[in-house]
């Protein structure tokens, strides 16, 4: 169940990101749908789903949408991956407002670590100002925890008898 | 006893795929990028999904703009609403036959003037990412594109290709950080180099920095600028945009602003070209 989930979530995504560099190109850069498929696995599925599912997500990104070294998102959403998993086993994430932090910090994490490697592996990319980091997190934060919402509702309602 | 296995298998995982990713990055900073087979396969993989995307946004996006046309006219004027919500949506459609039709004659001018074959290609997506300036064509290698291919439309220079599939290209934005193209001032025929400006990705950095530009150089502010052809990769005299202010003096170089005339946010179609620019023969004498 997890994997076809995940490949659908990440199908998605990349339809969704594709989408909106067409009808919103300035706005869509905030929005990473491919963040939210590795957080819902990370909180959902575990630590090591969360790393398989960022690592998908992050080598799509960098083939369709990244910069000349590939392989540096990936990086960062195994870590992202990771660290919400991680969280996820060790703390009680279900309610709404802690998932709407957990995607938060998930944003920032993954913008700041991003802009950690491409400076370590000297990849010239541009850099989020603050407004954007948070406004991105924030736009993240409570798009991710309405479809978290609804998926859930969607899941539950399969695995009902 | 099996949280603790569990655990530790995640923390195995973890250290293969970092020191994983690691080699590869590694690999690629030390090889200098290209474009890998991986590359070539995903574009391949993903293309046809992006095509049939942007199909379907264009042709909602058709769509929502007609209704939105038709309601206006409803509002306006209920007793001739059937006959002009019908009027708004076929003028509006002709309206975009006639816009695709001029954006295709000038694509069409821009090809007969410029000394090289170019081809014709559909912005399928844009970059999505807030750190790089990009953009996804439904042209690739199939089509006589390479790497490096000089990208234009008719108001300007767009990029170069960074990445070739075989039916699609990324290209890469001059708004790009990492973008350069060598440049020269239309009237005073002073050489520099244009590079998209290092700014905050979210802040819609839209001006190019001209570097390299003599400190004693007469720099008028709506001059033009045009590509020096001297990077082996663009064409000479193509415009890249206008100067719109100029730098103090820093040293022997001042650094001037210039504003692309190329509509980087409204790209639906380029030219890209499929020979490379021919590098000037060096003499015996000159080597």
């Amino acid at each position: 169940m997890k994997w076809p989930l995940t490949i659908a979530g990440l199908v998605v995504a990349l339809a969704a990101q594709t989408a909106l560099s067409l009808v919103l190109p300035r706005e869509g850069r905030l929005f990473d749908p491919f963040l939210l498929v590795v957080v819902y696995s990370g909180l959902v599925f575990g630590e090591t789903h969360g790393m398989l599912a960022g690592t998908a997500a992050g080598w799509i990104q960098d083939l369709q949408f990244g910069g000349a070294v590939t392989g540096l998102q990936a990086l960062t959403k195994i870590l992202i991956g990771f660290a919400v998993g991680a969280a996820a086993t060790r703390f009680l994430i279900a309610a709404t407002t802690t998932r709407f932090l957990v995607l938060f910090a998930a944003t920032l994490l993954d913008a700041l670590v991003f802009e950690r490697f491409a400076l370590v592996f000297e990849v010239p990319a541009s850099e989020l100002s603050l407004a954007g980091l948070f406004g991105r997190a924030a736009l993240n934060a409570v798009l991710g925890s309405a479809l978290f919402q609804i998926l859930d509702a969607r899941l539950r309602r399969a695995v009902q008898p | 006893m099996a949280k603790a296995l569990e655990t530790r298998r995640s923390h195995l995982v973890l250290v293969a795929l970092v020191v994983s990713h690691l080699v590869i990055i590694s690999h690629q900073v030390d090889a200098g990028g290209g474009v890998s087979l991986l590359q070539k396969t995903a574009s391949v993989v993903f293309s046809p999904l992006q095509r049939a995307v942007a199909g379907a946004i264009r042709l909602v996006a058709g769509g929502y703009r007609g209704y939105v046309a038709l309601r206006g006219v409803r509002q306006e004027n209920e007793v001739l609403k059937d006959r002009a919500s019908g009027l708004e949506v076929e003028l509006e459609r002709q309206r975009r036959l006639a816009e695709e039709a001029v954006r295709l004659r000038e694509l069409l001018d821009l090809q007969a003037v410029l000394p090289y074959s170019t081809v014709a290609a559909e912005v399928l997506s844009r970059d999505v990412t807030p750190w790089f300036r990009s953009v996804t064509i439904g042209k690739g290698s199939a089509d006589g594109i390479g790497l490096n291919a000089a990208v234009v439309s008719p108001s300007g220079v767009v990029g170069r290709v960074i990445g070739v599939g075989p039916r699609a290209a990324r290209v890469q934005l001059l708004l790009d950080r990492e973008a350069g193209v060598g440049a020269l001032l239309e009237k005073s025929r002073v050489n520099g180099v244009c590079a998209g400006q290092v700014g905050f990705a979210d802040q819609g950095q839209s001006d190019l920095v001209m570097r390299y530009v003599p400190a004693l150089a007469e720099v008028a502010p709506g001059e033009r600028v045009l590509t020096s052809g001297l990077d082996g990769i663009y064409p000479k005299g193509l415009v890249i945009g206008r100067v719109r202010s100029a730098g103090p003096p820093s040293g022997l170089f001042r650094e001037v602003i210039v504003t692309p005339t190329a509509r980087f946010d409204q790209l639906e179609q380029v030219l890209v070209m499929r020979e490379a620019v021919p590098r000037p023969e060096l003499t015996e004498s000159v080597r």
